[in-house]
């Protein structure tokens, strides 16, 4: 009985690199944690940007139930967008504060 | 939404009085509702509230279900009526217009006072972020 000669071992591919996340290179860098809060309250104020467009078409179609619902929800959005705004400019100021230091 | 929870109460507690304002122009559209006798009356709608969450975080109201009131009605003496049995009497609802319009205003009050705690939150949380803003 013949037995087959063993193959060749195959040279290893090389490491897929993972993808960075654009929001956080985006942020300024004061520190880690503050980076990813303010990521968390981007991605939320995109949720409740959705919710609201959805609750405005159901308006202008007239399925919508409750008149206030939208009126309510397009305040929160409004209130979260000046937030997560003011954070960012104060982001913005402490840091350029930073880099304006003489060295 | 965890972050503006006044906002979201009060919300809530708009969708009851929207609920009970309902129920009050159901039962005054069915004032002059008659039925036979041998059908039960048009029975007047209440809605009961239900508190969401109480003594928990967050809170607020809900309706729980709708209660309805009494099915006898008032048999009114009005021969004449195409609806009227062998002796005469029709079955109206047993709905008290003065009493309906009363939580009417009620309604209407609870429903705008409710609209006012979000205006007014939303004038407070504006306020906070508006700190060192200049």
């Amino acid at each position: 009985m013949t037995v087959g000669a063993i193959g060749a071992i195959g040279a290893l591919s090389g490491v897929t690199p993972i993808a960075a996340n654009a929001l956080t290179a985006a942020t300024p860098a004061a520190s880690g944690g503050f980076a990813d809060a303010l990521t968390k309250g981007v991605d939320s104020l995109q949720a409740t940007q959705s919710n609201v467009d959805s609750l405005a078409v159901k308006a202008a179609t007239g399925d919508l139930t409750d008149v206030h619902d939208y009126t309510i929800a397009a305040t929160q959005a409004s209130l979260m967008t000046e937030l997560t705004v003011t954070l960012r400019n104060k982001a913005l100021d402490a840091f350029n504060e930073i880099m304006r230091m003489p060295i | 939404m965890p972050l503006f929870d006044a906002i979201s109460i009060a919300g809530s507690g708009v969708d009851v009085y929207r609920s009970w304002l309902d129920a009050v122009s159901d039962n005054l559209a069915n004032l002059d509702t008659a039925r036979p006798t041998n059908q039960p009356a048009f029975q007047a709608r209440y809605i009961v509230a239900q508190s969401v969450n109480y003594g928990g975080s967050g809170g607020g109201a809900m309706v729980a279900r709708a209660a309805f009131g009494d099915a006898k009605g008032v048999l009114v003496y009005s021969p004449n009526s195409p609806l009227a049995d062998a002796k005469g009497y029709v079955r109206y609802p047993d709905i008290d217009e003065g009493e309906q319009m009363t939580q009417l205003i009620m309604a209407q009050r609870g429903y705008q006072a409710n609209l006012a705690v979000v205006s007014r939150a939303q004038a407070a949380y504006m306020a906070a972020i508006n700190v060192g803003r200049s």
